[in-house]
């Protein structure tokens, strides 16, 4: 809570003491000049990627002798705020990483370099992908890693269960939670989030499924049938218990060796954490179950300049370095990051982990929430109203209309 | 008798508890940093390590350039503990015994300091330290820190109870003003300047937000910055990285609080008395 509201001080600031009265989006971009990068790039990366960041980068100097990649590692833990104060001081480095649900906050202070689109080629990126980066219509950066989400189901229940290839639509999914409850003797047949931080990620991917749309033009809609009958079904796993609803941090993995828990919906990090656990080769994953469409939802990270850059063009040089295909393989080898560009994706690296293609597949039609400045904070609202559809009961109806006229308020920030 | 010693038995199981409380998730921390991660996640939590491992700490000694982060953090929270205990002191004894014209304003200006929440100064705070050119500096670490309205309403407040006399005494034995402060008033003060040393200290210790936000390059990181680097990622938490980490934070903190628990618990018990 407290955290919620030191970003709403520091967007606040930020939008008040950046200078910049035109704010971000609709940004022309300018040209790279040819040739060679050259001199040294500031770059801040998070969490792992920052540590690995330096060492893979010397790839790159060996191509430009006359540049320098310098790499700062951030936490990931108040890594918003760090470049929203950043933005405020002037203080910035050449490049960020940025996380895909950042990204619209983060362009709207205007402190964001327009992508110089004769470097980089849309359609070579997943469409969700490229789409986070883009504010008002004009992209600021480009995907570096994606992740998306799936079903993990126990290999073993799965086919007592009698559904030995994993759920294929939403009555699939219902139908398997019960049989593996009633067939396969599982304490629960699914675990899915009930609400709370980051809920919006599990439950938007079943709205999109249904064919529901966060936005239609620059206007927010939650309030939408199709949203509406997703929560309900979202619900109905709690409601008939199939689903615990107050289960504690770290509890689902040691449950879903045990068996108690034979299926949850994740990404790709489940598959490192399921493999230390001992459950190695035990586990199946499957795409979003079906209802019109299979749609998850698709995050990562995206790289940024920044519009005080003083080394901009080499800057812009080493994202396009890091955007090639084989360079994307390279650097899932060496930090298990998922490509965000498609044609990577065919390589034998990628293609020879059956796990892996399940998440090569759903991603290329994976979406995003839209970048609305204001988004996060919806998130946050969405979340907890979330909650009480999925805790307390309450309508799903009448939860995403409160969602619906927070955001009416709100506005989105454009 | 017996009453006396039912009453001794129920006083001990009541601290006991009491202790139980406080110090088990300190014990948990300490004996689960040496645990796999699969086994600090497993429900329900146990205890005892079944198998012991030190992989935690190799981890974060091997992948975190330790004594840089370590003296970083010295060199912030020593400098910041001492500039309080002098500034604070100082401005203190002013407010609580020097009369001269707006010491009431003064005074309610640091009390109207205390009032505002720290998040709202924090950015402007940064814009500031930056056009001075100290960001990524020790300087802005510790310079924006040197002095605090708590610590000096906590210094003013134990200030006053010391007699005027003895202060008169000293100024008609010929000592001047500086002297008086050095020689009579601090030494006085000792339980008071204990209590702020730890609170200074433990607060620019743990401090995550400034520095993370100020260091724009790895090697100015403190600990705290540093231990959150590898043991959160964007999707997932790495406990045993954390409670490693959390060990060594800890550790610092309470040989600072042993050295100084004669002091500060007096300091505790004199401000309670007024």
């Amino acid at each position: 809570m407290r955290k919620r509201w030191l970003a709403a001080v520091l967007l606040v600031s930020v939008a008040a003491g950046c200078g910049r009265g035109d704010g971000g989006g609709g940004d022309t971009a300018q040209a790279v000049k040819d040739g060679k990068a050259t001199g040294e790039i500031t770059v801040w990366a998070m969490g792992t990627e920052g540590e690995k960041l330096a060492e893979f980068a010397k790839a790159f100097t060996a191509e430009n002798p006359e540049a320098k990649v310098s790499v700062t590692a951030v936490p990931w833990d108040s890594a918003q705020q760090k470049i929203s104060s950043a933005i405020a001081a002037k203080q910035t480095p050449d490049v960020s990483m940025i996380g895909t649900t950042m990204q619209g906050e983060i362009a709207k202070t205007g402190a964001l370099d327009a992508t110089p689109t004769e470097l980089f080629r849309k359609d070579a990126f997943f469409p969700g992908a490229w789409d986070t980066t883009v504010v008002d219509g004009t992209p600021y950066g480009i995907p570096w890693y994606v992740e998306t989400r799936g079903i993990y189901y126990r290999k073993d229940l799965a086919a007592k269960a009698g559904f030995p290839d994993g759920p294929k639509t939403w009555d699939d999914l219902t139908a398997m939670a019960k049989a593996l409850q009633q067939k396969a003797g599982a304490k629960w047949g699914i675990s899915l989030q009930p609400g709370k931080t980051g809920s919006w990620q599990s439950i938007l991917p079943f709205g999109w499924s249904n064919g529901a749309s966060l936005n239609t033009g620059d206007k927010y809609t939650f309030d939408t049938p199709q949203m509406a009958e997703a929560l309900a079904y979202y619900q109905s796993f709690f409601t008939q218990k199939l689903s615990p609803d107050n289960l504690p941090q770290g509890a689902l993995e040691p449950a879903f060796v045990r068996g108690e828990i034979p299926m949850f919906m994740s990404g790709p990090w489940h598959v490192g954490i399921l493999n230390e656990q001992g459950a190695k080769d035990k586990f199946g994953i499957a795409p979003m179950p079906a209802k019109q469409s299979s749609t998850s939802f698709i995050g990562g990270s995206n790289l940024a300049v920044f519009k005080d850059a003083k080394n901009r063009d080499a800057a812009w040089k080493f994202l396009a370095w890091l955007s090639k295909p084989d360079v994307q393989v390279k650097w899932y080898q060496a930090v298990n990051d998922l490509p965000a560009v498609q044609s990577a994706w065919d390589d034998p690296a990628l293609t020879a982990d059956p796990l892996l293609k399940v998440f090569g597949t759903q991603l290329e039609s994976a979406k995003s929430p839209p970048t609305f400045p204001t988004w996060t904070q919806l998130a946050a609202t969405f979340d907890v109203e979330a909650e009480k559809v999925c805790v307390a009961g309450a309508d799903p109806a009448a939860a995403l209309k409160a969602v619906q006229s927070q955001a009416d308020s709100l506005g989105t920030g454009s | 008798m017996t009453r006396d010693r039912l009453a001794k038995i129920s006083l001990y199981g009541i601290l006991s508890a009491g202790l139980l409380v406080v110090v088990g998730p300190f014990v948990w921390m300490l004996l689960s940093s040496f645990k796999p991660e699969a086994e600090i996640r497993s429900v329900p939590p146990t205890w005892w390590p079944s198998t012991w491992t030190f992989d935690n700490y190799r981890t974060l000694f091997d992948r975190l350039d330790f004594p840089q982060y370590f003296t970083n953090s010295v060199i912030v929270a020593v400098l910041v503990t001492v500039g309080n205990l002098l500034f604070c002191s100082l401005l203190g004894y002013a407010l609580a015994k020097l009369d001269f014209p707006g010491r009431k304003a003064l005074f309610l200006t640091v009390l109207g300091m205390l009032m505002v929440p720290g998040m709202v100064t924090f950015v402007p705070q940064f814009v500031l330290v930056s056009n001075l050119g100290l960001a990524n500096s020790y300087a802005g670490l510790v310079l924006p820190f040197l002095a605090g309205p708590f610590g000096v309403f906590l210094m003013r407040q134990f200030l006053l109870a010391i007699p005027d006399d003895l202060i008169e005494a000293a100024r008609i034995d010929g000592a001047g003003e500086w002297r008086i402060f050095w020689r009579v008033v601090l030494p006085l003060c000792k339980p008071a300047l204990a209590t702020l040393g730890i609170l200074t200290f433990l607060s620019s210790w743990n401090n995550f937000l400034w520095p993370l936000v100020v260091a724009t390059t790895d090697d100015k990181y403190t600990l705290p910055v540093a231990l959150a680097l590898y043991s959160i990622g964007q999707n997932r938490m790495y406990f045993g990285l954390l409670l490693a980490g959390a060990v060594v934070v800890v550790i610092p903190v309470l040989i600072v609080f042993l050295a100084l628990q004669k002091h500060f618990m007096r300091g505790i018990a004199t401000t309670g008395l007024k």
